[in-house]
């Protein structure tokens, strides 16, 4: 535990190197403040000696000194206050470039890495992992530098005033630390279980609650309900546990607190009757003592407080830290090829892929296609067109083998400008937060409207868009329900037909589109796929009938290779599956 | 908030306690300004031995706090984790009781937030509140009262300090409480964009637009950052102010407290007393402070939860006249509008099912298939018109046993975290394996069943996400068939299907023996064509019921849709 977390606490400080300026002022304000705060009960002590008994009341001196009192409070306000504004400022700083950093990390993350995790998990990681390892660290922040600082402080001024008390309440100080450390040892694996269980719970409750439609459809609503109070039940148990000790670091102290008190109390009131001969202690300075015993204990409070909150913040902060560490894709060679209008040529040779190593999935797949070519790829479920596809767009790397467009492989291609150059429609839609005038120009951000509403007229989404209340202000989201699956579908071809890239990916792109519109957009999509190399995956056979090539795969590999006449006229597999189509036509 | 509190019941018990042992804890903390004051003008000077006393009695006191205070942090940990514990347990009950229209209006998203961050926040500030509201107003207005006891005259310092203190305190928690808000909103939206990211991350490289993304996020932490940056200079006023405040009150307070010595009605003692009643306001004030501020990003969580506790489910069972009895499903007159759209999605669609009967239903995107197909199960109530399944409306019916007699397999393949098993059962609670393998053959998944080594054990991670799109579709459809329902839907459940394996399908579906009444939605006239009745919609309306000869010759919608599917290339 200690190891790691000192690597956590450096990746922090790192963080905090970039606002040094900052951290010294505070450090400096905080000091200030913590030495006029000390400095406020010695005046009230003096001023308390002035009042001796009844008719023996300085007031010529003492008033002077109430003034001062008054003046320097203020002071140490304003030093306060601004220095809480740097600290804030700190902490939400290191807040957002950690988040800054999670959310880059993210967009030069590894597909592999994304489809393996649940996206619930990350998001929590952002945000509110980072919310309360800042939170901590906010609280690290404002006291302990004040804590550190005012027990030096203390210290300092105590020794100036009497070192004999100052033994009593350097004596307890060991105590005081042993039972902070203690207590937060034991909190911080709870801590870490809770964080856990915790986990679990919120996975459950992203599952059950972003699918509650399916869950109604079964009447699951009673299981998933048992299943949570399982999960909860468990999670209680240790947030009891956990927060029970976190919260006994205050009493604790407090009570060690109490005996400072007692022993400056007793010891003091001695020194001021001489019966301990070493330093003379007036009454006002004892009630200086008392007032320091009182604030002696606070700092400790605060930074037993800091050091719980600091476990519990770094425990949250390395779970941050390990998505930020994550390796990134593999970096674009140095010299890679920047990939302009490319001619379309893909050549794929003996390339074997799987997503794990115990299975194979593709194995020795060749495949030559001449720019231009129009791809079909069919066969049943599970044969490893989508994957063929995530091959293409580099989304994954081969484990062996090439792939290469016009002649150069695509490991020494930038990442962007392979992938700018093809257009993929995936039969999974997805529309980002924001109009649908911003969807469909995601892939050329300048077009103007007019071109929007051109391309939206070739995919036919213009007349639905239209009548829409606010047209193509629309704010959609992949989430919301005012769009049908096929509307959406259609807003991501539009997007590819607004940007026109060389190449060409569709992935069941009309899957959720009725024939008879589907027939209308043919017209376009022949248009598009003119001279454009195309990858077609689709399961209506009558959509590819017309390509230049048909891929017919299975169980990874190509079974068949050729055009519609050829494969059917081979009477194979493609000829079986096609005839399915048809199989119960009278 | 107020209506959370019900969910304290049970812990009412721990919520008097623990406060209780705080005022105990704080009651003799009172107590020991009185002891030094004691201490200086008996002990010094007079009897020493007073002076051991004394300070035995104050360490007597601390320790007794100490007990006191472990008891309060205890009993404050039980209810506020207990209290959260039975909030989330009943907000989920009442999300997972919301209709499609609810969830529609609310989005995921958001009720997630609600079980979860907010949950967490509220059980902080609880268990906060139990172990500080208590204690703080005791140890503030105890140390007046007892200011008073001692001398009257400069304890009038207090009466004019405490509502100056509850004045910078109360303000500024009134002033940020909304600003607080705000900055809630900021997080969501970084939430959102984060997982939008993650969700659409093959579209964002496709395009290439990471480093546009990331200067958006970018934008949006900022924005935060500056929302967070206001609202923390207003909160960190109160500290500094109420320091400035107490100490300028301190010197008040030894000038009148001065006067009083001098003319003989208070000793230095006293005076100390005062002053260190005064120090002790300051100390707990500061405790307060940091309390509200966890208090109102509570509260404004407790709102947001309660806010979703509001909004109560539009649909009840109502009694209602029934239908005829020989229909399996029956709708007449129905009209279905949606609450964000301003136009029907469906309009006066009537006809009727017989048991045992295929109905294919067939149109265009956005025709209103799927809400046609969500009335059947009472996911959406019809604006007007009645819907009824066995000669019952379905509004009568609990809605749980009006499902248990449906078998949907909805549109986007879900499957859940836990073995194939364990999502088969989902149909029926008891079915056995046997039961389960025959849903599964069913629905051709058993190829994939037989793939995998662990058979029915296998487990399926959260989404399904170690399944391929069509492996998921299958499974969803062998579960919706394992409850044997007297009613199938198929909700264009076959777009992930490859043609042979959908027609595997049909065929093994139209053989089930009890016979079901089955409804098909498709895009494919293939897949329908055999329907004993095949409804035609467009735009929300039926324009054809009848067998598939029928609706070539009458209906133009339905041969339009044919041909685009069976033209210029022959049929074999």
């Amino acid at each position: 535990m200690k190891k790691s977390n000192l690597s956590t606490l450096k990746r922090v400080f790192k963080y905090l190197k970039k606002h040094w300026a900052l951290v010294l002022l505070s450090v400096l304000f905080a000091l200030g403040s913590v030495l006029i705060t000390l400095y406020i009960p010695i005046r009230i002590g003096n001023a308390i000696d002035l009042i001796i008994e009844a008719g023996k009341v300085d007031f010529d001196k003492m008033m002077p000194i109430l003034f001062e009192i008054g003046i320097l409070a203020l002071c140490v306000a304003l030093l306060q206050w601004v220095m809480n504004n740097i600290n804030n400022k700190i902490t939400y700083n290191v807040t957002m470039d950690v988040r800054n950093d999670a959310f880059d990390k993210i967009e030069g993350l590894p597909l592999k890495f994304v489809d393996s995790h649940q996206y619930g998990e990350i998001v929590s990681k952002m945000i509110s992992d980072v919310d309360q390892f800042t939170d901590g660290l906010l609280m690290g922040f404002t006291q302990f530098f004040t804590g550190v600082a005012t027990i030096i402080g203390t210290l300092c001024f105590m020794l100036y005033l009497s070192p004999i008390i100052t033994i009593v309440v350097v004596v307890f100080t060991p105590l005081s630390l042993l039972i902070a450390s203690f207590i937060s040892k034991s909190t911080f694996k709870l801590f870490k279980k809770q964080s856990e269980k915790r986990g679990n719970e919120t996975s459950l409750v992203d599952e059950a609650i972003g699918n509650l439609k399916v869950v109604k459809v079964f009447s699951q609503e009673d299981e998933m309900q048992q299943k949570f109070e399982l999960a909860d039940e468990e999670l209680k148990k240790v947030s009891i546990k956990a927060i029970f000790f976190s919260s006994l670091v205050n009493p604790t102290t407090r009570f060690v607190n109490a005996l400072v008190y007692a022993g400056v109390a007793l010891v003091g009131a001695f020194t001021v009757m001489n019966v301990i001969p070493i330093g003379a202690l007036s009454i006002g300075a004892l009630a200086t003592f008392l007032s320091y015993a009182n604030q002696y204990a606070k700092p400790f409070n605060e930074i037993s407080g800091v050091v719980t909150e600091l476990q519990n913040a770094l425990a949250c902060a390395s779970r941050v830290f390990d998505l930020i560490d994550e390796d990134e894709e593999i970096k674009d060679n140095e010299n890679a090829l920047v990939l302009n209008k490319p001619n379309g040529d893909v050549d794929l040779c003996d390339v074997a892929f799987s997503y794990s190593p115990d299975k194979d999935l593709i194995k020795g797949l060749n495949l030559s296609v001449k720019g231009g070519m129009r791809v079909a790829i069919v066969g049943p479920t599970g044969c490893g067109k989508t994957t063929l596809i995530n091959l293409l767009m580099r989304f994954y790397d081969v484990n062996s083998g090439s792939i290469s467009v016009d002649g150069t492989d695509i490991r020494d291609i930038t990442r962007h400008s392979l992938r700018h150059s093809y257009g993929m429609v995936l039969q999974e839609t997805w529309l980002q937060g924001g109009t649908i005038r911003d969807n469909i120009k995601m892939g050329k951000p300048e077009a103007t409207d007019e071109e929007v509403i051109q391309a939206a007229k070739e995919c036919h989404a213009h007349s639905f868009i239209k009548r829409l209340p606010l047209g193509y202000d629309t704010i959609v989201s992949d989430e919301s329900n005012s769009l049908s699956q096929g509307q959406k579908q259609l807003l991501c071809i539009s997007r590819i037909m607004l940007a026109l890239p060389e190449m060409l990916i569709l992935d069941e792109a009309t899957s959720s589109i009725d024939t008879r519109t589907e027939l209308k957009i043919q017209e376009s999509f022949l248009k598009l796929m003119k001279g454009r190399t195309s990858f077609v995956v689709a399961h209506r056979l009558s959509t590819i009938r017309e390509a230049d090539v048909i891929l017919v795969m299975n169980k990874g590999n190509i079974v068949e290779m050729g055009n519609h006449n050829e494969l059917i006229n081979k009477k194979g597999f493609y000829w079986e599956l096609y005839n399915s189509q048809f199989s119960t036509t009278e | 908030m107020t209506k959370l509190l019900k969910y304290m019941k049970g812990y009412t018990k721990e919520c008097i306690l623990s406060p209780f042992f705080k005022m105990l804890e704080a009651f003799f903390e009172l107590l020991v300004p009185l002891v030094v004051a004691n201490i200086i003008d008996v002990g010094i000077g007079k009897t020493p031995s007073y002076i051991v006393y004394a300070c035995l009695i104050m360490a007597g006191l601390g320790a007794i706090g100490l007990t006191c205070t472990m008891f309060a942090q205890y009993f404050a940990a039980k209810a506020s984790v207990g209290f959260v514990s039975k909030i989330k347990s009943a907000l989920f009950s009442h999300i997972t009781s919301l209709s499609y229209t609810e969830i529609d209006k609310l989005g995921t998203a958001t009720l997630i937030t609600r079980m979860s961050s907010d949950a967490n926040q509220v059980q902080s500030g609880v268990n906060l509140t139990l172990r500080l509201f208590m204690r703080s107003p005791i140890i503030v207005f105890g140390a007046m009262i007892m200011a008073f006891t001692v001398s009257p005259t400069p304890a009038v310092v207090f009466t004019v300090t405490i509502p100056l203190l509850a004045l910078v305190v109360f303000g500024i928690m009134c002033g940020t409480i909304p600003l607080y808000k705000g900055v809630q909103g900021k997080v969501d939206g970084v939430l959102n964009t984060a997982r939008e990211n993650l969700t659409g991350i093959r579209v964002i490289r496709a395009f290439g637009l990471e480093e546009s993304e990331k200067t958006k996020f970018h934008k949006k932490t900022l924005d935060l950052n500056k929302a967070q940056n206001f609202v923390g200079r207003i909160s960190a006023i109160m500290n500094p102010a109420t320091y400035a405040i107490v100490n300028i009150a301190i010197a008040v307070l030894i000038y009148t407290g001065a006067l009083e010595v001098n003319s003989g009605n208070l000793t230095q003692g006293e005076v100390i007393a005062l002053y260190n009643y005064m120090s002790q306001i300051l100390i707990e004030l500061v405790k307060l402070a940091s309390l509200i501020i966890t208090m109102t990003k509570s509260l404004a969580c407790a709102n947001r939860i309660q806010n979703v506790f509001e909004i109560k489910s539009s649909q009840e069972v109502i009694e209602c006249k029934d239908g005829d009895k020989k229909y399996s499903v029956q709708f007449k007159n129905a009209y279905l509008k949606y609450e964000s759209s301003p136009e029907y999605s469906l309009e006066n669609i009537d006809f009727s099912a017989l048991p045992g009967e295929t109905i294919g239903i067939i149109g265009g995107t956005g025709s209103g298939k799927s809400s046609l197909i969500n009335m059947i199960g009472r996911f959406y109530d019809a604006s007007s018109g009645e819907v009824f399944v066995n000669g019952k409306n379905v509004k009568s019916y609990d809605p749980a046993k009006l499902r248990e007699m449906l078998g949907i397999v909805p549109q986007r393949a879900v499957l859940f975290k836990g073995t194939i098993r364990d999502n088969m059962k989902w149909g029926d609670e008891n079915a056995t394996d046997e039961e389960i393998l025959k849903a599964i053959e069913i629905a051709q998944a058993k190829d994939v069943l037989d793939s995998k080594e662990e058979g029915l054990d296998f487990l399926i991670e959260q989404g399904g996400k170690n399944l391929s799109g069509g492996q998921r579709q299958r499974f969803t459809i062998a579960r919706a068939l394992v409850g044997k329902p007297e009613i199938i839907i198929l909700d264009d459940s076959s777009s992930a299907l490859d043609y042979l394996t959908d027609s595997k399908l049909r065929g093994a579906i139209a053989s089930i023996d009890y016979k079901p009444t089955v409804f098909i939605v498709s895009q494919r006239t293939a897949s329908i064509q055999h329907a004993d009745k095949i409804i035609v919609l467009d735009d929300g309306k039926i324009v054809g019921i009848g067998k598939h000869k029928e609706l070539l010759k009458d209906c133009v919608v339905y041969s339009e849709i044919y041909n685009s599917q069976f033209t210029n290339g022959g049929e074999n």
